[in-house]
């Protein structure tokens, strides 16, 4: 392959992927992830953006020293064929694992509030249809839906308007009004809602312009902390302690305070039109999944997606119980922390192997 | 060829597949009954009598309203009680309004219930909830002839109309907000049914989930003014000036206020600054004839400020005296609060509370007359 054709992500595709890849459900119920700090919570997503910025840089300085090669080419080069595959394996299956878990947090909100009356099995199906077909046309299909999604999604900030209308800014103070144990619960539960931004070690070899990347990708990472702000301001703004606790979709709960003459249930509307946002982030993670199925089985073929797709519809439609789907989802999103500290051992690896070398 | 043939194949088998789908129920929108209305009178402590409107939109029904009424003690269950009463299926998608009949208020488990309904999805959180003096049922099941379907008349009347006649609407998320948040007491308008006619009689004050006190909708002004309200409903004065018996009625109000807390929640200061600017629509007394100079007008000015400020102070003596806060006004002293707020810390808020009431009235015209 050679280096140009591997080339075509500009920063604009780049921006919209970190972007799109962090804004999924998590935002959904970020509010909720960081009740344990009331109201004390509107400044945690500026703290969860600057980890994001720092964490980014091992990410970036290890993808620059191999330019063109994704993270499972570097596993393989730094930790040897076998242990590099073995953990190559284990990010697929977590990415699979992560992906079902978005969907089908997505399909039980859209099976308890807009289909009560059907199952999930139709949905999911056509779903996953839609998630083939865009993962299909490559990297560079998913930067552009990404890129679609985000400016037809932008708007729904406006059925904010009402709830901070209503909303009472007194509630922001006191600052930093908490203990040690709930800024960490809220820590461990709120960080999971901005993942996302660390798949650009999987798309870095097809960025263009690699020395910007780490600007692009922080303009992509401080748009995503600006809506998680917003989310948290408002949801401050307009419930009470005990509601930002126990509402769960408190975006939702936020967009049904409004109301226009000739719509009554605005969160129907944003609920529905979620679903852009999470096909964007569901995307990102199977394209990256299959780009693992490619370095595993040393070959590409169009057709590990169809494979991957079609796992990820049986975890979905699993037939375990409800909280062991539960435990499976939340174990995966903890794995997904570990993913963020991969890139700090692997540069430490590959500076020992480098002084190996060199004596 | 042979792709077309696995084609033709495929489709063969789909087509045969479908006798294998279950058949799909689904309810059509003719036999759905929305409901409009729920009401909840008290029975005993563990029975409620649930009550619901469903618009009857047959043209062969002599009535455009169905009313069903049931004994039970979950509120689903009584749905599902009504279900089997009504001719349709029984959703609530389209609720407007909650009734809770006073005794319910005071005695019942209003909380729980609302909070069933605020889980529920179906349900909006822009339901309106008052409270009924007298019967819930009866209201529903009045006559009202030269009234709309009484779904649409209830609804109308709680709304928040943009005329200036007073409304103390409470929606769903209002209630649960207020009733969660230690630094408020929920309110709750209260109506009732006269003759062919529902009315708007006053609120009624919530303390720790149940009803203990019902108030005149002027008092309740003074929670909407104090709660920073921009528009007022018309404000009618009584001034006991010494020059006899003197009424003011003051319209269109724009109010403004301004809390200042000392921040010390173990003595409790507060420092209430209220702007009213409006138009004198109505006077009756002994000046009428002498309010056409600034100065005059002025005068009159200042004995409103007086006489609203003495209503304020004597209102704010009133809720100390119930412990009750439903102004939050300890939310000013919670944002100045290290560690968790909460209810007692309220109350001795609320029992220790001064208050330094200052008003400012400016009346902007008169009327067009000299």
């Amino acid at each position: 392959m050679s280096t140009n054709k591997q080339k075509f992500l500009n920063r604009y595709h780049v921006i919209f992927l970190v972007q799109s890849a962090m804004v999924g459900t998590g935002i959904l119920t970020l509010p909720q992830k960081l009740s344990s700090v009331g109201y004390s919570q509107t400044l945690f997503p500026i703290l969860f953006g600057v980890i994001a910025s720092l964490t980014l840089l091992p990410m970036i300085w290890m993808n620059s020293k191999y330019p063109n090669e994704n993270l499972f080419r570097i596993n393989e080069i730094l930790l040897g064929k076998w242990l590099g595959k073995g953990v190559n394996l284990f990010i697929v299956l977590q990415f699979l694992v992560f992906s079902s878990g978005i969907i089908s947090s997505y399909m039980h909100l859209i099976q308890s509030t807009a289909l009560p009356e059907q199952t999930i099995t139709a949905p999911a199906f056509f779903f996953i249809l839609l998630l083939v077909y865009i993962v299909r046309g490559g990297i560079r299909s998913v930067a552009r839906f990404c890129i679609m999604t985000f400016f037809i999604t932008i708007p729904m900030l406006y059925f904010l308007l009402w709830a901070i209308e209503k909303g009472e800014m007194s509630h922001f103070l006191p600052f930093f009004n908490y203990n040690g144990k709930e800024f960490y619960d809220a820590m461990k539960k709120g960080y999971l809602s901005i993942l996302g931004y660390e798949l650009i070690m999987f798309y870095f070899p097809n960025i263009i312009d690699q020395k910007k990347a780490y600007k692009h990708a922080l303009i992509g990472i401080w748009i995503s902390i600006v809506l998680c702000l917003i989310t948290t301001a408002v949801s401050v703004m307009y419930f009470s302690e005990w509601q930002l606790k126990y509402v769960e979709f408190s975006v939702l709960n936020l967009f049904k305070a409004g109301e226009f003459s000739f719509i009554e249930r605005i969160d129907i509307i944003g609920m529905t039109l979620w679903v852009f946002l999470i096909l964007s982030t569901v995307t990102a993670y199977l394209w990256c999944a299959k780009r693992g199925m490619d370095s595993l089985l040393s070959k590409e073929r169009k057709n590990y997606i169809y494979i991957l797709a079609l796992i990820v519809f049986l975890i979905i439609k699993m037939p375990f119980s409800q909280e062991f789907q539960e435990k499976l989802f939340s174990a995966s999103s903890y794995v997904g922390y570990v993913i963020l500290v991969w890139p700090i051992f692997l540069a430490i690896v590959h500076l020992l192997r480098k002084k190996q070398v060199q004596t | 060829m042979n792709r077309k043939f696995k084609l033709m194949f495929t489709l063969f088998v789909l087509l045969f597949l479908v006798g294998c789908s279950e058949k799909e129920v689904k309810v059509p929108l003719e036999e759905v009954g929305m409901v409009g209305i729920m009401a909840f009178d008290y029975i005993d402590e563990d029975t409620t009598k649930l009550t619901v409107a469903i618009p009857q939109y047959s043209p062969e029904a002599k009535r455009n309203t169905q009313i069903f009424s049931v004994k039970t003690d979950l509120v689903s269950k009584g749905i599902v009680k009504i279900e089997k009463l009504s001719d349709k299926k029984v959703i609530l998608n389209q609720l407007r309004v909650v009734l809770i009949n006073e005794e319910y208020a005071r005695k019942g488990r209003v909380e729980k219930v609302i909070q069933n309904l605020y889980r529920d999805s179906e349900v909006g959180n822009k339901v309106l909830i008052a409270v009924v003096n007298g019967n819930g049922e009866e209201l529903l099941k009045g006559q009202y002839l030269d009234k709309p379907n009484i779904n649409f008349y209830l609804n109308d009347l709680l709304l928040p109309s943009i005329n200036t006649a007073f409304n103390p609407n409470t929606n769903i998320h209002d209630f649960i907000y207020t009733v969660t948040n230690p630094v408020f007491d929920p309110i709750l308008p209260i109506i009732e049914k006269i003759d062919d006619k529902i009315e708007i009689k006053g609120v009624a004050l919530f303390k720790n989930k149940h009803m203990i006190e019902s108030i005149t909708p002027s008092e309740a002004l003074i929670i909407q003014a104090l709660q920073g309200k921009k528009k007022l409903a018309p404000l009618p004065l009584d001034l006991n000036k010494g020059n006899g018996k003197e009424i003011v009625m003051l319209d269109l109000i724009e109010s403004k206020v301004k809390i200042k807390s000392n921040k010390n929640h173990k003595s409790p200061k507060l420092n209430i600054v209220l702007n009213i600017k409006g138009t004198l629509s109505e006077y009756q007394g002994k000046r009428e004839h002498e309010l056409n100079t600034p100065k005059s007008i002025a005068i009159l000015e200042d004995d409103i400020n007086k006489q609203l400020r003495k209503d304020i102070e004597e209102f704010l003596k009133k809720l100390k005296g119930l412990k009750i806060d439903p102004i939050g006004l300890s939310e000013n002293f919670r944002m100045y609060y290290k560690g968790k707020w909460n209810d007692k810390l309220t109350d001795a808020t609320i029992a220790k509370l001064k208050v330094d009431v200052h008003v400012k009235t400016s009346i902007i015209s008169t009327g067009t007359l000299k």
